[in-house]
């Protein structure tokens, strides 16, 4: 890429920005230093019902979530070589992975990790994170939740409702025996609009991109998402989810877009490639292209948000997330965004550790190019270890797939 | 039928030897041509009365199909060269389930009427929507076997799904009678304890069935219609040659993964001078768990087994229960070493793995993993890493 190429479309950097990283330097602090705030910590998977956690007072810690941290800085590699040298297989999810390495090595963006009180995992995002919770209960001798969200292929069935509300109550009570202290209802419901309402803000937020030019790219979105997972339920979420959408609103309502040429519109499915994110945003820039939604940041933003101000609204909400729905409701699902915000075609990342978002791409590329006559592009990656990732590869496919995409509308003009 | 059904073959033992040994010769013979026929060649050899349906794992609850006038047909893999299935699939994908999408893109599956799956894992879930989309079976059930195996609230849950199959089978196949599925409950009970049976004969006495012998018996039973295989079961115990008592000098050894019983693998085995004393394979020990109560409703009793002991590493009963129930088995079999043999890219047991190689390790039972990506590749290297690990356990 040549700087004379990359200048020709500037980047508009997000001025809330800073007080993101306040708010998680803020977050993270807590998170290390648990004894400082009197908290106890639960580490909780990115799908897990986090309301009841911060109802109780307890500080949620997201593997998940420092994942993507530890892949953004890069040292991601070579946390999950120190997993592998303890047997884990390669091939194994590197959030898992990851996190297992930062446990092994005491190593990463924030040192030693916090030691859990006990462990919240719920199966709505993967099977995976079954396994993964089970080593960790063992390695730190804690009590480990488990809320069972058996995959919707096509119905929710009654049974299914009942079963995963029937768990919320046995989690309640897992919260009550753990802080030895009874559930504060009135405070769940206050948690429960906060959710409801960082929520919505989100969800607002991710809709402002349908305007041309978008205010904000998708990779904003993956950077901007952090506090929707580890922060949904409390205030710090809602006031800067506020401060983040006023400053969108503003570059709306003056015609501001990310980049100032806006030329191709994209949509991205699956996680980001962290520690790429940088150098492929620069890449489709210089070549006018915008990356307007996409399908991971989007899964926080639940189409019915205000099922999580109650137990049983919260076991349909976080029985029918994105991941944990079939191959027919996630085809639709992109239809849908390519259609919403007017995308010229579409980017999947076959993200090789991750199953869930990966499987069924193949077909699903070609079913959403035959439902919306738009082109779509597979890339190869992982999410978070770079070792086998090829940038030159990846940098040549994305080139090409915006020359067809060009010539198409160039030939439509 | 053959004449091996009458009655008066019940009592091989008044039998002379050369005879048993013949009566033993053809069982086996019936067991491995079943056992090693391609799907090409399976529908002439399917049982004209009953329904050939597909599944994958011991999750779905055999008796049920029975029932309703299926022949529960068990996908177990094949050694197939990929060439569709790379279209639907990342390379990230199990052998098991990429073969099993090549074997139905290639036609080869067109004589099953349907598929069953059943929560498992993640590329078993992908898979199910992916086959799906395909709309080249006619019927596709899945069946949402609950992931928390310790949990009072799951077991009403398990029986909604138990009824909600037996509905789907009413409607699309035949009803299920009370007495059909009481009978059929019994008829797999008894084949267990067939099983069960073999299983003992080969820890007491190992050279009365070799290895490879063992690999076939097992893997005909998901192939073929079930009264008929207890009745061949039962022939073949009864016809077993005498063998002589423990032998020692063969090697005994744990086998633990995701491979149902497949004769290659046995005969390496064998072929290195080890034997298979135990196993936790879902086509093995871990099946013979599913004995099912024959003294309640019958639905609630498919439904309580899943909880009284069965555990596959898809499934959760506590954080321990992966390691304390191989611990238990590994020990109690005798075996010497224990060998790992999994599917690449098979999440489930790779995750669990180091933590059960140093528990074994722990208490002196050292271990071999061996990972399959295409069978059809592998075996060479198999051999020699075999060898290795079964000379390390004998007496110098
Ligand atoms: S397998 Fe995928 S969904 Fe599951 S934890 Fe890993 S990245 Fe997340
Ligand atoms: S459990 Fe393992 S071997 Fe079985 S389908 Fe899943 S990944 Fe493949």
């Amino acid at each position: 890429m040549t700087d004379r190429k990359l200048n020709a479309n500037p980047y508009r950097p997000i001025k809330s920005t800073a007080a993101y990283r306040r708010l998680m330097a803020a977050y993270y602090l807590m998170v290390k230093h648990p004894s400082w705030f009197g908290k106890k910590i639960a580490w909780i998977t990115s799908g897990g019902p986090v309301e009841p956690l911060y109802a109780m007072g307890v500080l949620p810690f997201y593997p998940e979530n420092y994942g993507a941290m530890c892949g953004a800085s890069r040292m991601s590699s070579s946390l999950c070589e120190a997993a592998e040298h303890q047997g884990y297989s390669h091939d194994l999810c590197t959030y898992a992975l990851t996190d297992l390495g930062s446990c092994f090595t005491g190593k990463g963006p924030i040192g030693r990790l916090p030691k859990p009180d006990f462990l919240v995992c719920g199966n709505n995002i993967c099977a995976t994170v079954i396994k993964w919770y089970e080593i960790q209960a063992r390695a730190f001798g804690v009590p480990l939740f488990f809320l069972d969200t058996p995959f919707f292929h096509d119905d929710l069935h009654e049974h299914t409702l009942r079963y995963v509300e029937k768990q919320m109550e046995d989690y309640i009570e897992f919260l009550e025996n753990r802080m030895k202290r009874a559930f504060p209802e009135k405070r769940f419901k206050k948690v429960g609009s906060r959710s409801f309402e960082t929520i919505s803000l989100w969800r607002e937020i991710l809709d402002l991109a349908v305007n041309r030019p978008a205010p904000f790219a998708a990779f904003d979105a993956f950077i901007h998402m952090a506090p929707i997972v580890t922060l949904r339920g409390t205030r710090w979420a809602v006031r800067y989810y506020q401060k983040l959408k006023r400053e969108l609103e503003e570059r709306v309502q003056k015609g501001v877009g990310a980049f100032a040429r806006e030329e191709i519109r994209l949509i991205w499915d699956n996680i980001p490639i962290w520690y790429d994110i940088r150098n492929l945003s620069k890449m489709l820039s210089s070549n006018g292209a915008v990356l307007v939604a996409d399908t991971y940041t989007s899964a926080w933003a639940m189409e019915e948000p205000h099922l999580t101000q109650t137990l049983d609204g919260m076991a349909r909400a976080y029985a029918t997330i994105h991941l944990n729905r079939g191959l027919e409701y996630k085809m639709e699902k992109m239809v849908k965004l390519v259609e919403k915000f007017g995308a010229d075609g579409f980017i999947m990342h076959s993200n090789r550790s991750c199953k869930p978002y990966s499987v069924g791409q193949y077909d699903m590329r070609r079913e959403v190019t035959r439902r919306t006559g738009k082109p779509g592009l597979i890339i190869e990656a992982d999410h978070t270890d770079s070792r086998s990732y090829a940038p030159q590869q990846v940098e040549r496919q994305i080139g090409m797939f915006l020359e067809i995409i060009k010539n198409k509308q160039q030939g439509t003009k | 039928m053959t004449g091996l059904e009458n009655s008066k073959y019940f009592c091989l033992d008044l039998i002379p030897s050369m005879d048993k040994d013949h009566f033993y010769h053809r069982v086996l013979n019936e067991f491995e041509e079943i056992s090693s026929l391609q799907y090409q060649e399976t529908p002439s050899r399917l049982p004209e009365n009953r329904v050939p349906i597909g599944f994958f794992c011991p999750y779905i609850p055999e008796e049920l199909l029975h029932a309703a006038g299926a022949l529960p047909f068990r996908l177990m893999g094949s050694p197939v060269k990929l060439s569709h299935s790379p279209a639907h699939l990342p390379p990230g994908c199990c052998h098991f389930v990429k073969s099993s999408l090549e074997s139905l893109l290639r036609g080869e599956l067109d004589f099953l009427k349907g598929i069953v799956f059943s929560q498992t894992c993640d590329a078993m879930q992908g898979l199910s929507d992916i086959w799906a989309f395909q709309k080249r079976s006619p019927l596709l059930f899945n069946f949402m076997t609950p992931t928390h195996l310790n949990s009072e609230t799951a077991r009403p849950f398990l029986k909604a799904e138990m009824e909600r199959f037996k509905k789907f089978l009413e409607t699309h196949l035949g009803e299920v009678t009370p007495q059909n599925l009481a009978q059929a409950i019994r008829l797999f009970n008894r084949t267990r304890e067939k099983i069960g049976e073999i299983y003992e004969l080969r820890r007491t006495s190992p050279s009365r069935i070799p290895e490879t012998h063992f690999a076939h018996i097992i893997r005909a039973g998901y192939l073929m219609d079930r009264s008929r295989y207890l009745e061949l079961l039962k022939e073949l115990i009864n016809s077993l040659p005498h063998g002589e008592a423990r032998e020692d000098s063969l090697v005994p050894l744990y086998l633990a993964g995701n491979m149902v019983h497949s004769a290659p693998y046995f005969s390496l085995i064998e072929e290195a001078g080890a034997r298979v004393v135990s196993d936790n394979l879902c086509s093995g020990e871990r099946f013979l768990r599913l004995m099912t109560r024959e003294d309640i409703d019958p639905i609630d009793a498919l439904t309580e087994r899943y909880f009284a002991s069965f555990l596959c590493p898809t499934k959760h009963r506590g954080a321990r229960a992966p390691i304390d129930a191989l611990l238990k088995e590994a020990e109690d079999s005798g075996a010497k070493g224990a060998v790992f043999l999994f599917y690449k890219y098979c999440e489930p047991h790779y995750f669990d793995y180091p933590d059960l190689k140093k528990a074994l390790e722990a208490r002196g039972i050292p271990s071999l993993l061996l990972e399959i990506d295409d069978p059809a590749t592998s075996q060479g290297q198999l051999k020699i890493r075999i060898q290795a690990f079964v000379e390390m356990l004998s007496p110098l």
